[in-house]
């Protein structure tokens, strides 16, 4: 019996809680791309290298080896761009929307998705304030949303800010290397 | 036979409804989870689960730029809940367990129902193979082919079918027969 009730706490731990959309997609596009008339996706398909590199720089690889950025254009002219970020913690996925300026900095970040589990934490995280604090970052920059809401917000919001912080971190990464970087 | 179910002390039959009613609610909310995130057509199971894993290409030798313009019902599109090798493993891990308890749980209540010994058993045999089939789809669709999406339907089908069955005999032998005590 104690095997079984020892079983039972393991299954319990083990097993993720599913999904939760926080913000649309489409809610996130328009938020970080204001004022967009047209849309256009850019995949980057990673040679062996090139994922390497990205995997030294910020211990992540794309799914399937494709980083995709997403861009905003009225008229000629590009209004911004943003990437839809997914990271694995122990408590399930979150996805987090970093949005660029044309200058090359942080419009804003959104979480889009995090788990049944995990979304409470996210919502005390971004009414710490959490989402402002990566506004202007450039690559190059470290993100440090988690330390800065520390102190105003409870220790699991701080611990997913740190998973925040780290898409933020792999976004600006991809950007200034496989995008800002292929352009120049 | 002792135990019979029919002729049951209340509060055994009460212990069993309830036990049922249970199950029926975590069954009902199950289907409501696979429609989210596998769906009920072999075309999506075959998509959860085989995923992208099935055509998978190598890398290109240097990096490669494609763009395409994107329209905002794209962005809207609802994006597949793909299950790869190491969460079904999981998955295997977490629920098979669960189902034979389940299944046995259910069992009992068949070895208690006035039944012809071949009908239990079958019914026995169904409860158990149900979740093994299931399984079986999902492993078959992720190594084997997307057409193996099917086991996976008609195991989850027979696991509903087989509770149905399960919980319609045992509320009507316990609380409808002329035989009851």
């Amino acid at each position: 019996m104690n095997l079984l009730f020892r079983a039972a706490a393991i299954a319990a731990v083990l097993h993720i809680t599913p999904a939760v959309v926080l913000v649309k997609r489409p809610d996130a596009v328009q938020a970080l791309l204001p004022g967009a008339e047209a849309y256009f996706a850019r995949e980057v398909h990673l040679s062996n290298s090139d994922a390497h590199r990205l995997h030294l720089a910020v211990d992540w690889s794309p799914e399937d080896g494709v980083l995709t950025f997403y861009g905003g254009k009225t008229g000629s002219v590009v209004v911004g761009l943003l990437e839809f970020v997914r990271v694995d913690s122990p408590h399930g996925p979150i996805e987090v929307a970093v949005g660029f300026t044309p200058e090359g900095t942080v419009r804003g970040v959104i979480v889009t998705k995090a788990t049944v589990e995990t979304k409470p934490w996210v919502l005390e995280a971004v009414g710490a304030g959490l989402g402002e604090r990566y506004r202007g970052l450039k690559p190059g920059d470290r993100p440090t949303g988690a330390a800065a809401i520390a102190g105003r917000a409870g220790n699991l919001a701080e611990y997913i800010a740190g998973e925040v912080d780290k898409g933020v971190a792999r976004a600006l990464a991809a950007y200034g290397a496989f995008y800002r970087g292929a352009k120049s | 036979m002792l135990y019979d179910l029919r002729r049951a002390d209340a509060r055994i039959k009460w212990l069993v409804t309830c036990l049922l009613a249970t199950f029926g609610l975590s069954y009902v909310f199950g289907a409501l989870m696979v429609a989210l995130y596998a769906g009920f057509t072999p075309k999506r199971v075959a998509a959860t689960y085989a995923g992208r894993e099935m055509s998978m290409t190598m890398p290109p030798e240097t990096t490669l730029v494609v763009e395409h313009p994107m329209s905002m019902a794209e962005f809207a599109r609802p994006e597949v809940h793909a299950v790869d090798t190491d969460l079904l493993i999981q998955d295997t891990h977490v629920h098979v367990p669960m189902y034979g308890i389940f299944a046995a749980a259910l069992s009992l209540v068949v070895v208690g129902l006035s039944l012809p010994r071949g009908r239990a058993l079958s019914l026995i045999t169904l409860l158990f193979a149900a979740p093994w089939l299931d399984f079986a789809g999902m492993w078959l669709t992720k190594f084997a082919s997307p057409r193996f999406a099917i086991v996976t339907l008609v195991g989850g089908w027979a696991m509903g079918a087989g509770y149905l069955v399960v919980a319609a005999l045992a509320v009507q032998q316990m609380w409808f027969s002329r035989e009851r005590s």
